[in-house]
């Protein structure tokens, strides 16, 4: 009784002993039993969407830039049929020479643990705790990019720059014990490419993420002694669009193994190839602190982001089910349709199984309760002068107060919005010039980029879509524009200098109202 | 955005009529709030037509055509912007034009016009007050007025962006 009725008081999200007379005690009294008023409070809890259906799959991305490549993801009744993920105890990765003595022993002693029972999620609090487990949960064990061996080798962490917390941590990977003696290296948490190590080592979750993971790859296929074979056709599933008006991956791939790994290499730390993008474009991490206010996911803005159940298609989709979706007849890792619906089960990293809905709910809310630190950076005289320039200077139009963006898609240089878009999306209709390989020659190409935010620049960087500027200084240095320049960010490996053109305002002002523009950018 | 129309007219004539088709040699200036700033703008290319006697104020005639593909707000990715089909959508709606209907005295070289501004086929009536003056062989004509751009489907409504547009037109002839 004890039990039933606690769990009752949780459904009924009553925690202070005040409500029970008002509550409880009449239903008591009235003769309902605990099980009957349990089930009522069970009709009353949060519902959870079904959120892959047909037809909300049909229209919620937008079209690839070149419409007869736009992505068709797997059927609802393939997609329900996947198990479930199974959650269980991650435990922390460290350096080698951080590692506490006996512990990779004692891990091998721990046994299995299911830390998540979805059973038991009542509360919104309850949801957004578990999006949090959820967060740090990889969604692979068979190495996916890293491996154990990778990790346990010093000079992975050499090579890669790898940020570490002041514990010798590196907190973009867990370990994730299986059953005893089952330890395996856990990849792709959504935490890997949305951690932030900060300077004083501490984490920002959620933030645009430090992860040198290009890096990483880049010394797995090299320690390994991945073939040029090997490397061309996880490079080709990774990234591969033949569709692309001149097939730059296609060109990549042909250039051999050893300009491959350059071109993983030259990826920075805060932007990430992530499948269906581009090493040779690479964004920048999103950050994700504020993320419930953005109308549209992705830097070109693949998925509208109308409600909650938008945000769970995202993560679903992107926890490596877009692996599985067909773009014309091409699908990236060989699959035909044929195979596809064969019943039979698909063993590619995160295509063997699927979050539950109300984990998708779970993690969802978590993103959406992310806040940011406290902002060093206070207003002050010259950020005050500086906010009077970016008003004057028109920055309010596109980065509009008090999201500091207007949320809405503009086309890239090469793009032409197709009529019914203005419609549908929310266009503003005149490209800055960035640099449009992201958006026109990737399998998530939309042929926009979203304008971002500028919430949150003092613990970002690099910067632009493409992360090519280290700094914000950068930003506005004319210097940038010219064709013997080297990009303080990203830089194309296969290059020694290219110009950074486009979003070409600011760079008349002074050096006094540059600083206190970037002041009061800094103070956001 | 910013459609700042201010027509300032300021006839100063004394009592001789005239007619005149000319291109306008002062652009025309429009201003908006922009967070919190003006921003201040022109349109360097128009032309108008006056046909003016001041003893036949019934007679007389005031036209203006603008052309907003000639816009400066001095932030050239904001010209073109302003330019696109979601404010003045240039490509489709090349002209501004405005047309007097009636002329009335308001004594000593100030008049009240009523026009029609027409503005991406959107037409609606206008009151402008302005001074028409003459000095030796130069007519000036000074006129202003504030339009809201929502009124004739120039951008949307925008927190930052303010709707009333203020409109100078300064015409030495």
């Amino acid at each position: 009784m004890k039990f039933k009725t606690d769990q009752l008081l949780k459904k009924l999200r009553i925690s202070s002993f005040i409500y029970w007379p008002i509550f409880v005690f009449p239903l008591l009294w009235g003769g309902k039993l605990p099980d009957q008023i349990v089930g009522w409070a069970d009709e009353i809890k949060i519902q959870i969407p079904k959120v892959w259906t047909d037809e909300a799959m049909e229209d919620w991305e937008l079209p690839n830039s070149n419409p007869e490549f736009s992505a068709k993801p797997v059927s609802e009744e393939f997609y329900y049929n996947l198990p479930e993920r199974v959650v269980y105890k991650t435990y922390p990765v460290y350096h080698p020479d951080h590692e506490p003595e006996g512990y990779w022993e004692w891990l091998h002693q721990q046994e299995a643990e299911i830390v998540l029972d979805q059973s038991t999620l009542v509360t919104e609090e309850d949801y957004i705790k578990a999006g949090e487990l959820l967060f740090g949960y990889p969604i692979d064990t068979l190495g996916a990019l890293i491996n154990t061996q990778h990790v346990r080798n010093k000079d992975f962490y050499a090579k890669t720059n790898m940020p570490l917390t002041p514990e010798g941590i590196m907190p973009f990977a867990q370990w994730v014990v299986a059953g005893k003696g089952k330890v395996y290296l856990g990849n792709l948490s959504c935490a890997m490419c949305h951690t932030r190590v900060m300077d004083d080592g501490s984490l920002l979750k959620g933030a645009q993420g430090n992860w040198p993971g290009d890096k990483a790859f880049a010394f797995a296929m090299e320690s390994d002694g991945a073939s040029e074979r090997g490397v061309q056709g996880i490079t080709n599933i990774l990234f591969g669009s033949p569709f692309a008006e001149g097939d730059p991956h296609g060109k990549l791939l042909a250039s051999g193994k050893e300009a491959i790994l350059a071109a993983y290499r030259a990826v920075p730390e805060g932007a990430f190839g992530r499948q269906g993008t581009s090493i040779l474009f690479p964004p920048q991490a999103p950050n994700l602190i504020g993320v419930k206010d953005r109308k549209y996911l992705d830097h070109g803005g693949l998925g509208q982001h109308r409600n909650i159940e938008d945000m769970m298609r995202y993560i679903a989709m992107n926890q490596a089910l877009d692996f599985l979706n067909f773009y014309g007849d091409y699908n990236s890792i060989g699959l035909t349709k044929e195979r596809l619906n064969s019943g039979e089960p698909i063993f590619f990293p995160g295509t063997y199984d699927r979050h539950s809905d109300a984990q998708l709910y779970a993690l969802a809310k978590y993103v959406y309760s992310l806040s940011p630190p406290i902002n060093p950076n206070q207003a002050s005289q010259l950020s005050e002068k500086g906010k009077i320039i970016f008003a004057e200077q028109g920055c309010v139009t596109c980065h509009t107060p008090p999201l500091f963006t207007n949320n809405k898609l503009t086309p890239a240089d090469g793009f032409e919005i197709p009529e019914d878009h203005y419609d549908r999306y929310d266009i503003f209709d005149i490209s800055v010039g960035t640099d449009h390989g992201y958006t026109m020659k990737t399998r998530r190409g939309t042929g926009y980029y979203k304008v971002p935010s500028l919430l949150g620049l003092w613990y970002r960087g690099p910067f632009l879509h493409d992360a090519s500027l280290a700094n914000l200084e950068d930003l506005f240095n004319p210097v940038r524009l010219e064709d013997d320049y080297v990009p303080t960010g990203f830089k194309p490996h296969d290059v020694k200098t290219k110009a950074v053109k486009g979003h070409e305002f600011g760079m008349e002002l002074d050096a006094e109202d540059k600083k206190a523009l970037i002041a009061y950018l800094k103070s956001l | 955005m910013n459609v700042n129309f201010l027509i300032s007219l300021v006839f100063l004539i004394q009592f001789q009529a005239f007619c005149q088709k000319e291109k306008g040699s002062d652009p025309i200036v429009f201003e908006i709030k922009n967070a919190g700033i003006t921003v201040e703008g022109t349109i360097s290319d128009w032309e108008y037509e006056i046909s003016f006697d001041p003893k036949r104020l019934d007679e007389s005639s005031i036209k203006g055509v603008a052309y907003p593909v000639s816009m400066d707000t001095g932030i050239k990715l904001r010209d073109k912007h302003l330019q696109g089909r979601q404010y003045f959508h240039v490509d489709k709606f090349p002209e501004i034009l405005i047309t007097s209907k009636k002329i009335t005295t308001k004594g000593k070289g100030s008049y009240m016009g009523v026009f029609d501004l027409t503005i991406k086929e959107v037409k609606k009536e206008i009151e402008i007050p302005f001074m028409l003056t003459s000095k030796g062989n130069t007519k000036k004509l000074i006129g202003d007025f504030t339009i809201n751009r929502l009124d004739y489907g120039i951008g949307e409504s925008s927190i930052v962006l303010g709707d009333e547009v203020k409109v100078k037109v300064n015409i030495n002839f």
